[in-house]
């Protein structure tokens, strides 16, 4: 009985449940206010990364492309990233950081990125623009390299590496939430302004949850300013919420400047957000505030209403980013769910296979939990196919077929979820993402029954 | 008056020749803006790439084949759920996408023998499936993977399987039209001409770049049916690989978007004499004269003059109500390159709308002759638009409703302007009678959504409460709110 690891048996894949590192470096690069990322590379590879980013917020997030033809194919594409630079400068004045982030092409080609960065600085921007800064950040992300996972963390690591610079201690906490939603942010501002602390938010994406103004200017930006990544340097601590989306960031601000790094397991349910204040407390000497503990209590009393009588026993996949499946797992077995099937889609394996987090769960289960790694979505329909009975899948809308083909109830939960209307905009995380997930995979095992007229009448009197 | 160089383009002066405003008596031959040449870098364009043109557009419609992409994951995972084109198998092109996944390893070493596996794999995974394609991507291109020859080895060796190889890595050509190119082409080479169909009618066309979104080939699918006339080839929307190896057999080629297909009927000409009919299948008029060519080809001009007399009387007094609702309403068209003049006078001459800017994204010279000879003057232009530019286009022309893709659209929105899906239409079908109607009513209800009315209003603004004791004309209300500072009300924001 345990936590059994294996690898997907093909080279091949069928289904991709993970997009490849350049789309992970958008995404975080989305995040800072006054940023268009570049993407240097084929135009589909920062087109269809802004579709997948509509697809799931209905918003239109502004990335450019060094638009890569043949001739850069054959002599290389360092001219463009020059004319791109100079086009977006000149073209957006307020605009004041532009990551560079490399593709699978220009990292085959071998353009010096670097070499283009120092060139555009002497010759162009000191010359026109002398009074303006604009951080040109080289991000190299080749697409055959991990995946998005690696290529957030990466963009997250060089950013920051770039910025932070230090001065005076800030009192502060940098909060490295990894690839999450405005909903979750929200929630994640809403614990640290109840315990009292002060924080800088890598990257603070709610705004990307936008609303239409009178005036006409409601606009999805992110709110992590060039100030803020500076000022990492100068944070009490930092706080890792996703280990495998953040933690090389951190780890550089502790080894270059002193700062910190703890790593919080993913606050997903009642022990997982325990920590995370615990670590705050233990971080910032600030007291737990009662009113969390109300809110604590809240989402207990909600899992306690539905774990015995529905949520007990029922057999669950999840897959989606690695710490999010991670925390969704250990969310489960609090409320009683067994997770019995893990799938993490990229080649990381050799970290995945050592998660603390798994180690523990295994000494908590009496049955087997199945992790793949390296997996796509034929693993998880090959089970189904082979016998594997489920009642729940937790995952992003690309394996929507499965859930759809199969039959089994399935709660949308990260990215992308863009087959269910404004999921973006309720958290996950934190006492009240547990509240969200217990109710809604509750309505949606409640669906089913009805649906399937399985004991659909207990939901009478309940 | 020629081109417009906009404000936003100050800094980058080579976009004036891609951007004109129709005046009278011009002659498109003096006043053509540039198209299909390089993007200008990060001017936020909104072209797709070479791969996107080969696998999304046109490969990815078939039916009954599997896609495999050669390179890194996401060149499949960013193609997949994108698109909304239907067919009859279950929807088996929707629903899956394969990948070889290339690691570093591959790049270094070459992607060949992983390439192999993952064919094999996958025909394993799905036994029923014995047609495939592989697309070549940028990194696979650049170390020079030979697809074609481990396409065959695997055909060789598994005897039942046929394998289309298309080279369409994304830094080729200028935007998503050069994949279409390379699939027209290379499908016309390696492929046409290897299948004989079963022939049922003595009448049979190939229907040409129709791509069924939201089953706008089924429409057609079903005209043909009732005039008699059998689709042997559809191109590729609800497409079956092997009927599509038999396009030569067909009488006529009809042609749809001539854009991204126009390619395969001009070598279907060439090679085997089969005429090509362009149609337009959007709008009533444009729909009965497209049938009524078919019809008076085949010498079956009874049957076309049927079909279109049932059909206008089910659907003609649905878009006449419409019609009155929409007459003078203002539209943008951004879409890909041929909808701007397929669309233009079906909205103009049969809506009574007013179209004040078109953009496109992959649009040809052709293209735009054919867009700015059918559409008004003082009709503004656009090659390869892009944000800035169409955020200053709005405030010159004020739409009342924009055609274009779903980024933009979530872009406009939050400048109070409804936007309607032009690619993957908002509730289609849009082609043919019933099409052009659906069109109508997805306009309409865009338009006229009291939404936009609340958009608009500032509650802060308190001109309300003096309309209302204008209305109450000093007659004393129920409840005084008097004493009340006006902060206690609605804070300040």
């Amino acid at each position: 009985m345990g936590v059994v690891l294996v690898e997907k048996p093909r080279e091949g894949v069928i289904n991709p449940m993970y997009n490849c590192q350049p789309c992970g470096a958008q995404y975080v690069c989305i995040g800072i206010k006054d940023c268009i990322p570049l993407v240097h590379g084929g135009q589909g590879c920062c087109t269809f990364v802004r579709l997948l980013f509509a697809q799931h917020y209905k918003e239109n997030f502004s990335i450019a492309s060094t638009s890569l033809h043949e001739d850069a194919a054959v002599f290389g594409g360092m001219k463009k990233i020059e004319e791109a630079v100079k086009v977006l400068v000149r073209r957006h004045p307020n605009l004041r950081v532009i990551p560079i982030i490399t593709t699978c092409s220009t990292e085959t080609i071998g353009d010096d990125v670097e070499g283009v960065i120092r060139k555009l600085k002497r010759t162009f921007l000191e010359k026109e623009f002398p009074d303006r800064e604009v951080y040109l950040i080289p991000i190299h992300t080749p697409s055959y390299s991990g995946s998005h996972v690696k290529g957030y963390d990466t963009a997250m690591f060089s950013l920051v590496a770039y910025l932070a610079e230090k001065s005076e201690p800030n009192g502060k906490v940098n909060v490295f939430t990894g690839w999450m939603n405005p909903g979750d942010i929200r929630e994640i501002k809403h614990i640290l302004a109840e315990m009292g602390v002060d924080y800088i938010l890598l990257m603070d994406i709610e705004g990307f949850d936008s609303p239409i103004m009178p005036d006409r200017s409601g606009f999805a930006t992110g709110n992590t300013t060039v100030e803020d990544i500076r000022d990492t340097a100068n944070s009490t601590a930092s706080i890792v919420l996703c280990k495998y989306e953040g933690f090389k960031a951190a780890e550089f601000l502790e080894k270059r400047f002193g700062v910190p790094a703890v790593v919080t397991p993913t606050p997903i349910g009642i022990r997982n957000t325990d920590m995370f204040l615990k670590n705050l407390r233990r971080i910032t000497g600030r007291r737990i505030p009662d009113s969390l503990v109300e809110e604590r209590g809240r989402a207990i009393d909600a899992m306690v209403d539905l774990a015995h009588m529905f949520l007990a026993d029922k057999r669950v996949a999840i897959y989606g980013d690695p710490d999010l499946v991670i925390g969704l797992a250990q969310f489960c077995v609090e409320c009683e769910m067994k997770p019995v099937l893990l799938l993490f889609g990229d080649d990381a394996s050799k970290h995945y296979a050592k998660d603390e987090r798994l180690v523990e769960l295994e000494s908590k289960v009496e049955y087997d939990i199945e992790v793949v790694m390296n997996a796509d979505f034929w693993e998880l329909e090959r089970r189904i196919k082979d016998g594997l009975k489920l009642d729940l899948i937790l995952g992003h809308s690309k394996g929507r077929y499965v859930s759809i083909d199969y039959g089994i109830p399935m709660v949308r939960v990260g990215f992308p979820t863009f087959d269910r209307a404004g999921l973006w905009r309720y958290p996950v995380v934190g006492y009240n993402g547990a509240i969200w997930l217990a109710e809604t995979i509750a309505n949606t095992i409640f669906e089913d029954m009805e649906r399937r007229k399985d004991r659909e009448w207990i939901l009478n009197v309940w | 008056m020629p081109f417009v160089l906009f404000k936003c383009d100050e800094a980058i002066p080579e976009r004036e020749k891609h951007c004109y405003v129709k005046a009278p008596g011009e002659d498109v031959h003096e006043y053509l803006p540039a198209a299909n040449i390089a993007t200008i870098p990060g001017s936020l364009t909104e072209r797709g790439c070479s791969y996107c043109g080969a696998k999304l557009v046109i490969g990815g419609a078939i039916k009954d084949c599997i896609q495999m992409i050669h390179g890194p994951v996401g060149c499949a995972y960013n193609t997949w759920h994108t698109k909304r084109y239907l067919s009859d198998n279950d929807n088996f092109q929707l629903k899956h996408v394969c990948s070889t996944d290339m690691k570093e390893v591959h790049i270094v070493y070459g992607g060949m023998k992983r390439l192999e596996k993952a064919i094999k794999e996958a025909f394993e995974a799905y036994p029923n499936i014995k047609r495939m394609i592989v697309y070549l991507t940028c990194p696979t291109a650049l170390i020079g993977d030979d697809i074609d020859r481990v396409a065959k080895k695997v055909m060789r060796e598994l005897g039942d399987v046929d394998i289309f190889c298309v080279s369409c890595p994304g830094f080729a050509g200028v935007s998503q039209s050069k994949g279409h190119h390379e699939f027209n082409m290379e499908w016309m080479r390696g492929k046409v001409g290897e299948y004989e169909p079963e022939i049922t009618s003595p009448y049979t066309v190939n229907l040409i770049g129709e791509y069924n979104i939201q089953g706008d080939g089924f429409v057609f699918e079903d005209y043909m049916r009732r005039m008699g006339i059998q689709v042997i080839g559809h191109f590729t929307g609800n497409g079956s690989y092997d009927m599509l190896r038999g396009m030569h057999r067909a009488k006529l080629n009809v042609v749809i978007c001539a854009r991204s297909a126009g390619y395969i009927a001009n070598e279907l000409k060439r090679r085997y004499g089969i005429p090509r009919l362009d149609i337009d299948p959007w709008g009533f008029e444009y729909v009965a004269e497209g049938i009524r060519k078919i019809g008076a080809f085949f010498g079956i001009e009874d049957r076309a003059e049927k079909l279109i007399a049932e059909e206008t009387a089910k659907w003609k007094p649905k878009l006449d109500w419409y019609r009155k609702r929409l007459a003078g309403k203002k539209i943008c068209i951004w879409t890909g390159g041929p909808r701007l003049w397929h669309w233009v006078k079906a909205f103009e001459d049969e809506l009574g709308m007013r179209v004040v800017a078109m953009s496109c994204k992959f649009g040809h010279p052709d293209d735009f002759e054919k867009a700015i000879s059918r559409g008004s003057e003082g009709t503004i232009y656009i090659d390869d638009g892009n944000e800035l530019e169409f955020f200053e286009v709005i405030e010159m022309v004020k739409p009342d409703l924009i055609y274009t893709g779903p980024r933009v659209g979530d872009l406009v929105k939050k400048l109070h302007i409804p936007y309607l899906n032009g690619h993957g239409e908002h509730n289609g079908p849009y082609m043919g009678f019933e099409g052009f109607v659906n069109m109508a009513r997805d306009m309409y209800n865009a338009i006229y959504s009291p939404l936009w009315e609340l958009a608009k209003e500032d509650i802060r603004n308190d001109e309300w409460m003096e309309e209302l004791e204008e209305e109450d004309g000093g007659e004393e209300s129920g409840a005084d709110f008097s004493g009340m500072e006006s902060g206690e009300v609605g804070a300040e924001g």
